[in-house]
């Protein structure tokens, strides 16, 4: 059972092979890769970390900007409801003080015309009783003694006329 | 239509087989009568080491290799064609049986053989040879990917033992070691790649393969012992201390030292089933597929070519299963070998502080 039996030169030979080849790859291979491929597994976690946040941020810019657009939206309906409010109002002020002020110019007139017609009346007076004095004195110009007492009666008599009107 | 051909194929292969057999059953009919088949030489020839390297479909040709011994009278070299055949040379030949059966052994005056140091690059020797070379190989073109390519991922073949070697180094090594996997990571990626190169090396049934390496005890026995020697040369105080006064009642190690017969124990029996545990596998292996493929030859003295004959597809599918399985082997038995000399390194490096955790 010659298997059972280990060979002196097989164990010599198989000890120096491998005390060679395991010299051979721990100086020269063995710590190259185990370094190159954790440095690669850092950089590929690296990447993914750096990808994950870049995302995040993206997905928080676009959350901010979708904001701010609503606000602007907010911003914009408000201004228009104001300015809306406010050209009412404007239009609303205008036409009441315009409508003041046509009262007023009405109310104004009114009082000149009153004014004039007042003015007018007694000047018609006032000259009708000249004329009637005039007409009256060329009538009866020799038989009267007393202009004023004359005068007086005519006075009476437009008087009268006036109330009659 | 694909599989019509597949299906031709495989019944021609299988008659050329069968007729094959029956061939060979009738010229020996013919020749110097019954040649009876012994299983258990030639199971132990094709799993046993050799002066020389079997070529396919030939029997007697072999590719010589180089024989160094030290005999009584100094060195000889010499190339293995030259006792091969039963001649001696320089004093030297391969016994036939007795206790040195298959081996050189040098022929004195008085006619009594005597083994002399073999230091013959045999079979065995060889195929660790190139299994060495394989290795180097192959880990150089990782290495080589990295130099030049820096931290691109590499593809096919390099992909593959990147992927191996992260399995072995990440996965295992690391987890168990911790801060020093850096320092035995090189020791047990080395053990795991020799040992499974080795392994498959076996398994391919012509040069440069069909050694069985790692179904051979002395090769075992070396990689055990080297990881008996790092786990325990490099073991710390703690370690020590644990063995020779562990922390238990002291009935149980002042008087009588039992703890310390048991942990001593301990420290070579965990190589031994080291040892033990690769060679087994892998020489079961090996041993179950040349049985399969016997069992032609058994069937046919036992009952007739035409049973032998009819064997045989049955032996061949069989015999494929078993190697199929021992890849698998093959793969299983190198991490397991690697796995538990991490634990033993990692064990033989306690501390006081991890073990009060």
């Amino acid at each position: 059972m010659e298997l059972f039996k280990p060979e002196f030169g097989l164990a010599f030979w198989m000890f120096i092979a491998f005390l060679c080849l395991f010299g051979i790859l721990a100086k020269w291979a063995w710590p190259f890769i185990i370094k190159s491929m954790e440095e690669r597994a850092d950089l590929i976690d690296k990447g993914v970390a750096y990808a994950q946040e870049a995302k995040s941020h993206l997905d928080n810019a676009k959350a901010e900007a979708d904001k701010l657009i609503a606000e602007a939206h907010n911003k914009q309906a408000e201004i228009l409801r104001e300015a809306a409010k406010a050209r009412n109002e404007l239009i609303e002020k205008a036409r009441s003080e315009a409508a003041d002020e046509a009262k007023k110019v009405t109310e104004a007139a009114q009082v000149s015309l009153e004014q004039a017609r007042k003015e007018a009346e007694k000047q018609l007076r006032t000259e009708v009783g000249d004329l009637a004095l005039q007409i009256a004195e060329k009538v009866i110009r020799r038989n009267i003694a007393s202009d004023d007492a004359q005068r007086a009666l005519v006075d009476q008599y437009l008087s009268e006329v006036e109330t009659k009107n | 239509m694909k599989k019509a051909i597949t299906a031709i194929i495989a019944v021609v292969i299988i008659a050329l087989m069968a007729l094959g057999y029956a061939d060979m059953a009738k010229h020996s009919h013919g020749g110097e009568g019954e040649a009876e088949v012994n299983p258990q030489e030639i199971i132990f020839e094709h799993l046993g080491d050799a002066y020389g390297w079997e070529v396919p479909f030939n029997h007697s040709k072999r590719i010589p290799l180089p024989i160094i011994v030290w005999g009584k009278d100094g060195l000889h070299c010499f190339m293995s064609n030259r006792i091969t055949d039963g001649q001696t040379y320089e004093g030297f030949k391969i016994a036939q049986g007795g206790d040195y059966n298959n081996k050189v052994v040098q022929v004195m005056d008085d006619g009594t053989e005597v083994r002399p140091w073999d230091f013959s690059i045999t079979k065995n020797v060889a195929c660790i040879l190139i299994a060495a070379l394989l290795v180097i190989a192959i880990v150089f073109k990782v290495r080589n990917w990295y130099k030049r390519n820096g931290m691109k991922a590499p593809r096919r073949f390099t992909a593959a033992l990147e992927l191996v070697v992260d399995f072995v180094y990440t996965d295992t090594i690391r987890p168990i070691m911790g801060k020093e996997a850096p320092k035995y990571g090189p020791y047990l990626l080395t053990v795991f790649f020799f040992i499974l190169t080795m392994n498959l090396l076996g398994l391919i049934v012509i040069f440069p393969g069909g050694a069985n390496l790692t179904g051979n005890l002395a090769v075992t026995a070396v990689l055990a012992v080297i990881t008996f020697l790092v786990t325990n040369l490099t073991g710390t105080k703690h370690y020590w201390k644990e063995m020779f006064w562990p922390d238990v009642p002291t009935a149980l190690k002042c008087p009588v030292p039992l703890m310390q017969v048991i942990e001593i124990f301990g420290i070579f029996t965990k190589p031994i089933a080291l040892m033990i545990r690769l060679f087994a596998n892998m020489m079961g292996g090996h041993m179950v597929v040349i049985v399969f493929m016997l069992l032609i030859f058994i069937f046919g003295n036992m009952f007739g070519t035409g049973v032998g004959a009819a064997m045989t597809p049955l032996s061949v599918a069989l015999s494929l299963f078993m190697l199929l399985l021992d890849v698998l082997v093959s793969f299983i038995q190198a991490y397991v070998f690697t796995i538990l000399s991490t634990m033993f390194i990692s064990m033989a490096h306690v501390h006081e502080h991890e073990h009060a955790e």
